[in-house]
């Protein structure tokens, strides 16, 4: 870049990031005024008016889940990064660690919630439990790759010393990995509040959660597009003031996260059916000596014993069978749909940005901020605005797919090598063939590190739509059978979940583990 | 240079063998490396002799035979910080400035660390100016300056330099290897050099020894009894004969075989 080149780019910088936002607004407004009617969309003007009447309601529900959701985020964090130390110092039990830390973090919150509402009683106790266990997950993998991705000649450097694993820890790989960690902590900032909200929807006293649930049932538009525009611009703070400390307190600025490669002892061993088994054993054991420790009432409490004899051996298996599976088959239907649309509206609207290089200006940080957004809590909105059928929930499914991929995707297509790139343009080579090379095969490490992450993600988004508004799915049955006080099915609804979600997950961490020995074998191990 | 044994030992290499899967990186080797001199491991890329410096370090476990270091083994060398190693990547922390790279060495040595000391090391190395700038501040020579300065704030009776030099540009490498050797080679400091340029080998060491391609085998030991400082006889007959010396081995250790180098 010439030097007249680069001081008209740094002239045109700071108007472009604010004319997203401004895009927005007046997108917002635009529709508002489109769409016929008051019951659908509440412009940015009305949000306003609404929320300066309110704004005594709004600020004491938003401290109460701030409150619940900082203390989550808190413990999850910590949890996280414990967690990460322990894979880190038992190399052995790595695999082990981080595939049970993801079987729970499959955990469907819809089940979670009404089974931890009943374990705490009123308060807070499931709020924060909650958001903790929506954090975690999404700092454990950043912070133990980053714990991991220290240059070997600086291991060699302590060991030349006579120190060992411990002065590695200390001097070395903590603080390498603090740039991994802030990632970690942007994404899970709002992680946080989706998960103190979504407790508040299993009967808080007070809270966003609450409003939320209010406003939907009340059809009231102003307070639904209110919460979602609060609950986004919370969260869309939380994100950036994260990364603005982290670039202050840091010399360096945090890696823009693509969810890293899943760490383990790579394909062999611990990958394959050996390391599945292993990790399902050890969580039946825990699962079982769990409830025998905390003495719980088995009315409640259902073990490993009791969820097979509801779907295997007990009376009426065959029944309680095909009510599940007859679940299963409707949540396969929106979420399949959606999260492949999502992946794919995502993929291609980075392709599209990279071909006009002027859309990305205005694209990526609109991109990045509503990736922030915990769409989960729009599903009031998505409700006004497609419907309660299954068509909302897949459009849900995609949108929470959507831009996470889109900012990876975009992240990715920058990637390629500029010499690369000089290579094709010496052959005279256009922009549709440096994509189709050179672009695209850049992408693709990015695009299958946010399909992976998206599929837990997907599987919330589309239990809660089930649970709050479309009525249908394992999010209605889950959410049905817990108000019923019908555990047997509450509890192997919630394993079937998590463990199908997991399995995807692994399934596409393997074939993203194909994907990054031929295209980016740097990170593949 | 005068050498006292107590203080600069021998380093026996005996029966020396190490090999990682299929690969024989270092056969059965035989070597011993004077106290007290700077010893040059020239030979193809790949050979072992950097395999050969990392098991003099204690950084890799032989498969057979010994290393004493006088009376110690590597790892007890290493326990009592007397032993630094320089990589061609300076590989320095990019979170801490040039002193708290070269603190860190004191640190991990279980030394006090000494902040006059320090300075006093930077601005030896010729880092005066930069104490406080972090590595992403400073050109790639000043960077494998402070990686020097962090190898000798602890006083290491042996030092051990991969390919130190090798990441700079030729310029900067002359300019380098003009500077800082003479700092280590004032205090008779033992040092294993390895290296790729036959002109730094003749110019830094008391002896060469030259390395056939993989696994590594002594193709000659040469002596290089040129008088001190160096810089400036590249171009003196006595310079040219050893410097031609040690590139025939080179090429004789290689064999004449062209399709031998294609193959590695």
């Amino acid at each position: 870049m010439t030097p007249t080149a680069a001081a008209g780019a740094m002239r045109m910088r700071v108007p472009r990031l604010a004319l997203g936002p401004i895009m927005v607004l007046v997108a917002w407004q635009g529709l508002a005024v489109a769409v016929p009617g008051d019951f659908l969309v509440a412009g940015p003007w009305e949000v306003a008016g609404h929320l300066w009447q309110n704004a005594g309601l709004y600020f004491r529900a938003l401290q109460t889940t701030l409150a619940a959701a900082a203390t989550g985020f808190l413990i999850g964090n910590l949890l996280a990064v414990a967690l990460a130390a322990l894979a880190l110092l038992l190399p052995r039990a790595e695999a082990l660690i981080a595939g049970l830390a993801l079987l729970v973090f499959c955990l469907p919150l819809v089940a979670t919630g009404p089974i931890l509402r009943v374990l705490y009683g009123p308060g807070t106790g499931p709020q924060v439990t909650l958001a903790a266990l929506a954090v975690y997950y999404t700092t454990f993998v950043p912070v133990l790759v980053g714990l991991r991705a220290t240059p070997a000649a600086w291991l060699d450097l302590v060991r030349s010393y006579g120190r060992g694993r411990f002065a590695m820890l200390w001097h070395i790989r903590a603080r390498a990995a603090l740039p991994y960690l802030v990632a970690g902590l942007q994404i899970a900032a709002p992680a946080a509040f989706l998960g103190a909200m979504v407790g508040e929807f299993t009967g808080a006293e007070r809270g966003m959660g609450i409003l939320t649930l209010q406003a939907m049932r009340g059809l009231d538009t102003e307070a639904t597009w209110t919460l979602a525009t609060v609950a986004a611009a919370v969260s869309i703070a939380a994100h950036g003031g994260i990364g603005w400390l982290a670039r202050h307190a840091l010399s360096e600025p945090p890696p823009v996260l693509l969810a890293p490669p899943q760490t383990g002892s790579g394909p062999g061993l611990w990958s394959g059916l050996r390391g599945i088994l292993v990790v399902g054993v050890v969580a039946i054991a825990l699962w079982w000596a769990l409830l025998q420790i905390a003495g719980l009432n088995p009315f409640f409490a259902k073990g490993p014993g009791d969820v097979w004899a509801f779907l295997v051996s007990g009376p009426g298996a065959d029944e309680n069978r095909a009510t599940l599976l007859a679940a299963l088959a409707e949540t396969t239907g929106a979420l399949g749909p959606g999260y492949f649309a999502g992946m794919a509206m995502g993929a291609a609207l980075a392709v599209v940005v990279t071909l006009a290089p002027a859309l990305s200006a205005v694209v990526m940080p609109v991109a990045i901020a509503l990736r922030a957004v915990p769409i989960v809590t729009t599903v009031p909105l998505l409700v006004l605005v497609v419907g309660r059928g299954p068509v909302g929930s897949a459009a849900l499914v995609a949108v929470m797919v959507f831009f996470p991929t889109l900012v990876a995707c975009l992240y990715g297509l920058q990637r390629a090598p500029g010499q690369v790139l000089d290579v094709m343009a010496s052959y005279g080579a256009g922009r549709g063939k440096a994509l189709l090379y050179a672009r695209l095969p850049a992408m693709l490490p990015a695009f299958f590190a946010a399909a992976r992450m998206a599929v837990p993600a997907a599987v919330l988004a589309v239990t809660v739509v089930e649970w709050l508004a479309t009525g249908r799915g394992l999010g209605a049955l889950m959410a049905v059978s817990a108000s019923l006080s019908d555990y047997g099915t509450l509890w192997s609804a919630t394993v079937l979940t998590a463990v199908l979600a997991a399995l995807v997950y692994g399934i596409v961490a393997r074939i993203e583990r194909r994907v990054l020995a031929v295209f980016a074998s740097e990170q593949a191990q | 240079m005068p050498a006292d044994p107590r203080i600069a030992p021998d380093i026996v290499c005996k029966g020396l063998a190490k090999r990682f899967g299929d690969v024989v990186a270092v056969d059965p080797l035989d070597v011993t490396f004077r106290g007290g001199q700077t010893t040059a491991l020239v030979g193809p890329s790949g050979c072992g002799k950097s395999t050969l410096l990392r098991l003099v370090a204690g950084l890799e476990r032989p498969d057979a035979g010994s290393i004493r270091i006088g009376d110690d083994t590597p790892d007890a060398v290493r326990a009592q910080a007397g032993l630094a190693i320089a990589f061609q990547d300076p590989s320095l922390l990019p979170w801490r400035t040039a002193r708290g790279n070269v603190a860190l060495a004191q640190r991990l040595a279980g030394q006090r660390v000494d902040a006059a000391a320090i300075d006093a090391m930077l601005d030896l190395v010729g880092l005066d100016g930069f104490f406080d700038a972090r590595p992403g501040a400073l050109s790639g020579g000043m960077r494998q300056r402070a990686a020097i300065a962090r190898c000798l704030i602890t006083q290491p009776r042996l030092l051990l330099l991969d390919e130190p030099f090798g990441a700079v540009d030729e310029l900067t490498r002359r300019k380098l290897s003009e500077d800082l050797p003479p700092i280590w080679q004032a205090r008779g400091t033992t040092t294993l050099l390895v290296t790729h340029s036959v002109t730094e080998a003749v110019l830094l060491s008391q002896r060469v020894l030259v390395f056939s391609p993989r696994p590594a085998r002594i193709v000659a030991d040469i002596a290089i009894d040129l008088p001190d400082p160096r810089p400036g006889q590249e171009t003196t007959p006595a310079f040219i004969d050893l410097a031609e010396q040690v590139s025939a081995a080179l090429i004789g250790g290689e064999g004449p075989s062209p399709r031998r180098l294609a193959a590695q």
